[in-house]
């Protein structure tokens, strides 16, 4: 059995989805009695893959919401630590840390502290579905840039957030096995910002947020939009392809025009749908067959019996793992989000 | 996934997730732990007479029973020890009365020959808390104090699980039994936890994440008794929000 953990968008969804439950004490309570409530096995469900194999798994909820930062911290903290221990009690083989979940558990550096209460976690049993949500994002940039009419390989891509564990991963491959022009790379970490660009060599130069995004054909998030910076969309380039794969996601809310396309990054589509409820808390379109890509993962791992910690740390992501959840994402019938209700523009120039 | 924005900067984070120990010897501790110290002595005590009178209302089970009683007995002597290590005199009057609602509560079930709501109350109730406690004491307690309380820990986990089979294998008969004394007694418990916030906080003891800690360990008992997620999400809910 596999394990996806997650958590609610925002307090005002957690109280809404606590409602419809039924659960009138949670929909009525303040931050504080989120912020005491342990994790909840909130549904089971089965997923066939389209090879037939059939699997079980289970959505925890772990009640860590996005408002318990960044003044909450140790709550936040807490509240991945217990939902990771909720799961391996359970005795699941593979858990998936979706949402901001995984992203405590780095910035916190949350390996450190293995024992919670009786339970020594062993990492083996989790994943931060960073590799295939890596995969996803080059795929949407491959299959939905050339549908613009942007030709890739003269085309500039921006990566903001590109030292992180996905964004890391998203450049090599861009530049490897896609062949863009040049890689624009957009992060805070100056020091290992040069670092990377070391590691890409020509291809790639270090650039401001603001300067990086006006120059580039297509921009890859995988962080989100400072809400202190505003870009001037009249000064992006048409046809322009944004790959929203930071979290939350609602670069949409903010960058909109005509020819700038906003795709939400990350995203797979499963081959049928599948009997749960738990993406509506995510907020999905197409909630019974659309998920985070991090959580196909550990879908997948269950799938081919890969029972390991398959992503884990940081930047630890090779262009041969990438290639091989690739493969078995497509073998089980997930498909990367695309641009929907466009009619496909033959690929002329980019420049 | 990523995010640049809202979650502090890495190396800024991970260094303020360990709680710096607090003074032992400083006055405001010791006042504190005068009063945590004699709940806990009590606590034992109050365990320790509960077992006892258990094994009377369960005369197949007494031997058991009585055999949780003696290493109450040995945790509260290992407590009394934590005390004088620190020079620090147990309030026992105070401990006396913050237990009293619960103490009350039990005896009028053990007087009805109620054995769910006993189990419930302590070898459930309490014993779910008090490992919660003894687990976020133990980062942050002096160093004589943590050798004990671990070597409590392990057999609290022994207790709680004692109850939890008993009220397994008799689900079906006490199940409304245990709500109702859920509903009685699981607010006793958000009552004495804020009235000892302060002090608990004094010894780096966060109110929030005792009663997380003790949820899960309550929740997770009481599924394994038979109860399902809603019930125990509705159960949990009537006492502490």
């Amino acid at each position: 059995m596999f394990g996806l953990i997650g958590h609610s968008t925002s307090f005002s969804v957690a109280k809404k989805r606590a409602e419809q439950l039924g659960y009138m004490e949670h929909a009525k309570g303040d931050l504080d009695t989120w912020c005491s409530t342990p994790p909840q096995l909130l549904e089971t469900f089965t997923v066939q893959s389209r090879t037939g194999k059939e699997i079980s798994g289970a959505y925890i909820d772990s009640c860590f919401l996005p408002e318990m930062l960044p003044s909450r911290f140790k709550t936040a903290a807490r509240k991945v630590q217990n939902a990771m221990a909720y799961a391996q009690k359970q005795g699941f083989s593979i858990t998936a840390l979706g949402g901001f979940t995984s992203i405590i558990f780095e910035n916190f550096d949350l390996a450190r502290f293995q024992k919670v209460r009786s339970t020594l976690l062993e990492w083996k049993r989790f994943t931060t579905g960073n590799t295939h949500t890596a995969w996803i994002i080059c795929r949407q940039v491959e299959e939905n840039a050339p549908r613009l009419g942007i030709a890739l390989e003269k085309a500039r891509v921006a990566v903001v957030g590109a030292t992180g564990d996905i964004g890391t991963a998203v450049c090599h491959w861009l530049q490897q096995r896609t062949g863009v022009q040049q890689l624009l790379l957009v992060a805070r970490h100056r020091g290992r910002l040069e670092v990377l660009q070391q590691e890409l060599g020509d291809g790639s130069q270090i650039l401001p947020l603001e300067q990086a995004v006006p120059e580039a054909d297509v921009v890859v998030w995988v962080a989100s939009l400072p809400k202190t910076v505003e870009l001037n969309t009249s000064n992006l380039r048409r046809p322009c392809l944004m790959v929203d794969g930071g979290y939350p996601k609602n670069l949409d809310t903010r960058l909109h025009g005509p020819d700038l396309h906003v795709l939400k990054g990350g995203i797979v589509e499963f081959w049928r749908d599948i009997g749960w409820h738990m993406m509506q808390i995510a907020e999905m379109e197409r909630p019974n067959h659309q998920m985070f890509a991090c959580f196909a993962e550990a879908m997948l791992l269950e799938f081919e019996g890969w029972h390991t910690n398959f992503s884990w740390g940081r930047n630890n992501i090779s262009l041969a793992a990438m290639e091989q959840i690739g493969q078995a994402s497509v073998r089980h019938g997930f498909q990367a989000l695309g641009l929907r209700d466009l009619v496909t523009t033959p690929v002329l120039s980019a420049s | 996934m990523s995010n640049s924005t809202t979650v502090p900067h890495p190396l800024a984070s991970s260094a303020d997730l360990v709680t710096p120990l607090p003074d032992f010897t400083s006055a405001t501790y010791k006042d504190a732990y005068s009063r945590i110290n004699g709940i806990v002595i009590e606590g034992e005590q109050e365990a320790h007479d509960n077992y006892q009178a258990l094994a009377r209302l369960l005369p197949e089970q007494a031997e058991n029973l009585v055999q949780l009683a003696r290493m109450e007995m040995k945790h509260k002597r290992g407590f009394q020890a934590c005390g004088r290590n620190l020079k620090v005199e147990p309030d026992m009057d105070f401990a006396k009365r913050f237990f009293e609602p619960l103490r009350n509560n039990f005896q009028v079930a053990r007087g009805e020959g109620k054995v769910a709501t006993c189990l419930l109350i302590q070898a459930i109730l309490i014993e779910a808390f008090s490992i919660a406690a003894y687990h976020i004491y133990i980062p942050v307690a002096d160093p004589f104090a943590r050798k004990v309380t671990e070597g409590v820990v392990k057999d609290e986990y022994l207790h709680l699980n004692y109850g939890q089979e008993w009220l397994k294998a008799h689900f079906d008969q006490v199940k409304e039994e245990i709500m109702a004394a859920n509903k009685a007694n699981l607010p006793l418990i958000k009552t004495m936890l804020d009235e000892v916030e302060k002090d608990a906080g004094q010894l780096q003891m966060e109110k929030e994440s005792l009663i997380e800690d003790f949820l899960i360990g309550y929740q997770e008992a009481l599924s394994d008794v038979g109860f399902t997620t809603r019930e125990l999400i509705r159960m949990s809910a009537q006492g502490l929000s």
